[in-house]
């Protein structure tokens, strides 16, 4: 019965409760749960199928992503799915901290979270049937799948250039600057190949390398000429950047930006109709995504307004990944009516310089 | 509760205020300014339309900097009386006004003289123009090693901002970043120098934050920074950026001469410029007991009032009380083993708005090569140390400005001789000595420009 509300499309309002509570029979019963979740749930403390009983007792769960460095992809198929689950791909983290942490999507959630996204294109006015750019991290990483996806669904040819994020985050640990410098200004090397030759109407790229490519100001002319819309993700951008891509740099531009994780299985949308100097507002698809904004010390939601450290959670019938604290800070927004969870505003990362003061020395 | 200044970046297509901005208190710690913090686009930007900018024609350039030097520090600029803004600044940075006063004419002056105090550093070789009857014959012409030039600014003195000056007067297309602790001196000089004749792609205002802040040097062909030892050791190896680090300037009075007719100097060059200058002194030397020195600077230091930094006869240095102390502790675990003549007890003074001025301190040491006489805080704190024929000139490496009250002439020789000693001054100068015309660090021209060989028909 309660199964097929996990099968409805994201742009269905089901009760986020009721869902939460189908998902926990989902993964935890032994005929449908997946070999990780069951023998894991032994040492949980408390029984999901009795105590998680809505979004916000997903808290319940501790943060079992580091767990997903080690893990056979094989026990995180739910076994409801049968013996021949249709497998789309294995997707790993960037890995900013040690060794990559797995997730394996299934056929029947990335159709519904590519049709959401689909969607969102579709109503911030993205033009189907033009080909695609694609400078995001290829590989082992869920962004270059998603925008192969999203060009062929939408009519469009993909052109693509190799991406290493890890290599560029070694370099820069290592205080290898310059190297990494070179390596970025050789993706948008090969970036301006296809923008030159080739009819490119979307680009789909990283906050660093867009600001990289609009270095070049014989790029930025023939994106200006060409391109109708820039998609963004994997990084962050704060407002006056986005002001000044929308009033000097692209102003003739569509400018989208997505929030995701590969441990969320997808990412949320860019809210629309926004005045520029409003902040970047991202909403996930709840209750299959859901965020909370919470103050890392106390571990409480903070107030509306407030900035606070992302947790994100994913509850599908392909997985369940709950309580992530991810390496974010956000403002806390109402989300859109009817939905579970917190918007996020003005992501930025946690790390942050602090205004150290310098003793020694006048300066 | 007063409505705040507002410090906008001053880009290549006008002033810009940001979403992202820092508030800059002043020394009590209530909101005085707030400063938009501009992304690295924003930069990149700037720096692309200094690089495609044309440098004004020299008549026209010197001419402007003039005016804006008189604007600057007699006008009203952008709404903000000269009177406001040296009240402002020494609010905000705890600077004394009387300082700030001085700085803005010093700043003025440069203005109007950096051309020709530039043109010191030029080779006797070499001359300004492939014009030049010279070039007849062949002969070298100065020129620039780029055309873009940055600044990391300091905010411990106003002054700081008038040594970009001569970077602009040769011509260089210039960005400055400002100092989150005074970004009103640079922004005000930059709105002058735009009122008075530069395009807003001839000399950009970029606040940043950390992040962003090496991407300017990046993208420029020079630059300069200020620091402590980190940023010397930073740069060390870069030829295109220029580090002004400690100062750790020293006076040295030897045997054959008798400190007493040298006190005034000597207390001068430690409390000048309330003691946050890279030229104030931070320790003397004296050939024999250093104790009836340190004496009797402690009885001369001792004297100095503390009073809030907007009054006309302030010489300390305001702090937020939360910076006043962490120096104070550092001080205090520095000096461990010394002994104080004066700020044994503490430096920590609080002024009725709840900041706080640092009181002098004298520590005598026991050792021409203790190492407290590098130690170097942002306040009037010397060291006093004996010195010895043994230690010798070595005991004076890295040090900005040498006063050496000797008779010696073989010892002066030596000191002359060491490059880490970049000043040195004889007789009776005091250490924060400085004209136009006479390099601060060497010339600031040997760093910006080179010379290329000419001849012509």
């Amino acid at each position: 019965m309660s199964e097929k509300i996990l099968d409805l499309p994201l742009d269905a309002r089901p009760d986020p409760d009721e869902f939460v509570r189908a998902a926990m029979e989902w993964h935890f019963s032994p005929e449908t749960g997946s070999a990780y979740w069951l023998e894991r749930a032994k040492t949980l403390g408390f029984d999901p199928r009795k105590d998680v009983k809505s979004v916000e007792d997903l808290s319940l769960f501790p943060n079992i992503v580091n767990e997903l460095r080690d893990v056979r992809v094989e026990d995180l198929i739910p076994r409801g799915y049968g013996a021949d689950a249709d497998v789309v791909g294995v997707y790993e983290s960037g890995g900013t901290t040690g060794a990559p942490k797995r997730v394996i999507i299934l056929r029947d959630w990335w159709q519904r979270i590519m049709a959401w996204m689909n969607a969102g294109m579709d109503a911030a006015g993205f033009p189907e049937n033009v080909n695609w750019l694609v400078v995001m991290p290829s590989g082992p990483h869920m962004a270059g799948k998603m925008s192969e996806q999203h060009a062929t669904d939408r009519g469009g040819i993909r052109f693509t250039v190799d991406m290493d994020p890890r290599w560029v985050k070694k370099l820069v640990a290592a205080g290898k600057a310059e190297e990494a410098e070179a390596y970025a200004e050789h993706l948008v090397e090969q970036a301006g190949f296809v923008l030159r030759t080739q009819d490119v109407g979307v680009i789909i790229t990283t906050p660093p390398l867009l600001e990289r490519i609009s270095r070049h100001d014989d790029l930025v002319e023939l994106i200006d000429e060409k391109v109708k819309g820039i998609v963004w993700g994997g990084a962050h951008m704060d407002a006056d950047t986005r002001y000044l891509y929308r009033t000097e740099v692209f102003p003739g531009v569509k400018l989208r930006g997505t929030y995701g994780s590969t441990m969320i299985l997808g990412g949320s949308n860019e809210r629309l109709d926004l005045t520029d100097d409003d902040a970047c507002i991202f909403d996930p698809p709840a209750p299959w995504i859901t965020f909370r904004v919470i103050d890392p010390d106390t571990g409480r939601t903070v107030d509306h307004g407030e900035r606070g450290q992302v947790v994100m959670n994913h509850v599908t019938k392909n997985m369940l990944l709950p309580n992530n604290l991810e390496r974010d800070l956000a403002t806390r927004v109402e989300p859109p009516a009817g939905l579970a969870g917190d918007s996020v505003a003005d992501v930025t990362p946690v790390a942050r310089f602090d205004d150290e003061t310098v003793i020694e020395g006048v300066y | 509760m007063t409505d705040p200044i507002f410090i906008d970046a001053l880009g290549p297509n006008g002033s810009y205020r940001a979403h992202n901005r820092l508030t800059v208190p002043d020394v009590a710690g209530n909101p005085l300014v707030e400063l938009s913090f501009v992304p690295r686009l924003f930069v990149t930007r700037a720096m692309s339309a200094l690089r495609k900018a044309e440098t004004l024609p020299t008549e026209q350039r010197l001419a402007a900097m003039r005016a804006a030097g008189e604007l600057f520090a007699t006008g009203v600029v952008d709404g903000m009386s000269a009177a406001d803004y040296q009240y402002t600044v020494s609010r905000m940075s705890g600077t004394p006004l009387p300082i700030v006063q001085r700085a803005v004419r010093a700043i003025a002056r440069s203005a109007a003289g950096s051309y020709d105090s530039a043109q010191k550093a030029r080779p006797v070789g070499a001359v300004n123009d492939w014009r030049d009857p010279k070039a007849r014959e062949g002969t070298a012409v100065w020129i620039r090693r780029g055309d873009v030039f940055a600044v990391h600014a300091a905010g411990n003195h106003p002054g700081v901002h008038s040594l970009w000056l001569e970077a602009l007067a040769l011509g260089f297309r210039v960005a400055v970043r400002p100092s989150r602790r005074e970004p009103l001196t640079p922004y005000r000089l930059i709105s002058a120098l735009r009122a008075s004749g530069f395009g807003d792609d001839q000399i950009v205002l970029l606040p940043t934050d950390y992040a962003e802040a090496d991407e300017i040097l990046r993208q420029a062909d020079l630059s300069m920074v200020y620091g402590g030892q980190d940023v010397i050791d930073k740069y060390a190896a870069d030829t295109t950026v220029l580090p002004n680090g400690p100062g750790r300037s020293k006076i040295l009075v030897t045997a054959d001469s008798d400190w007493r007719d040298h006190i005034d100097m000597i207390v001068d060059s430690i409390s000048h410029e309330g003691g946050t200058a890279c030229v104030n002194t931070t320790a003397v030397f004296v050939e024999g007991d250093p104790a009836p020195l340190a004496e009797a600077i402690a009885a001369r230091l001792s004297a100095i009032p503390s009073l809030p930094p907007e009054d006309e006869k302030a010489v300390l240095t305001a702090y937020s009380m939360p910076a006043a102390r962490k120096i104070e502790s550092y001080l205090q675990a520095k000096a461990a083993g010394t002994r104080a003549h004066l700020g044994g007890d503490g430096v920590v003074d609080e002024l009725p708005d709840g900041s706080a001025v640092l009181r002098p301190a004298v520590h005598e040491l026991d050792d021409p090569f203790a190492e407290q006489a590098n130690v170097e805080l942002a306040f009037p704190c010397v060291w006093v140390a004996p010195w010895t024929r043994e230690a010798g000139p070595a005991v004076f490496h890295d040090t900005l400005v040498l006063t050496a009250v000797t008779r010696d002439e073989k010892l002066l020789d030596d000191l002359l001789a060491d490059p880490t000693i970049k000043n040195l001054y004889i007789g009776d100068h005091p250490t924060y000595w400085m004209t136009p015309g006479v390099p601060h660090d060497a010339y600031l021209g040997e760093f910006l420009m080179r010379t290329k060989a000419v001849i012509r028909d």
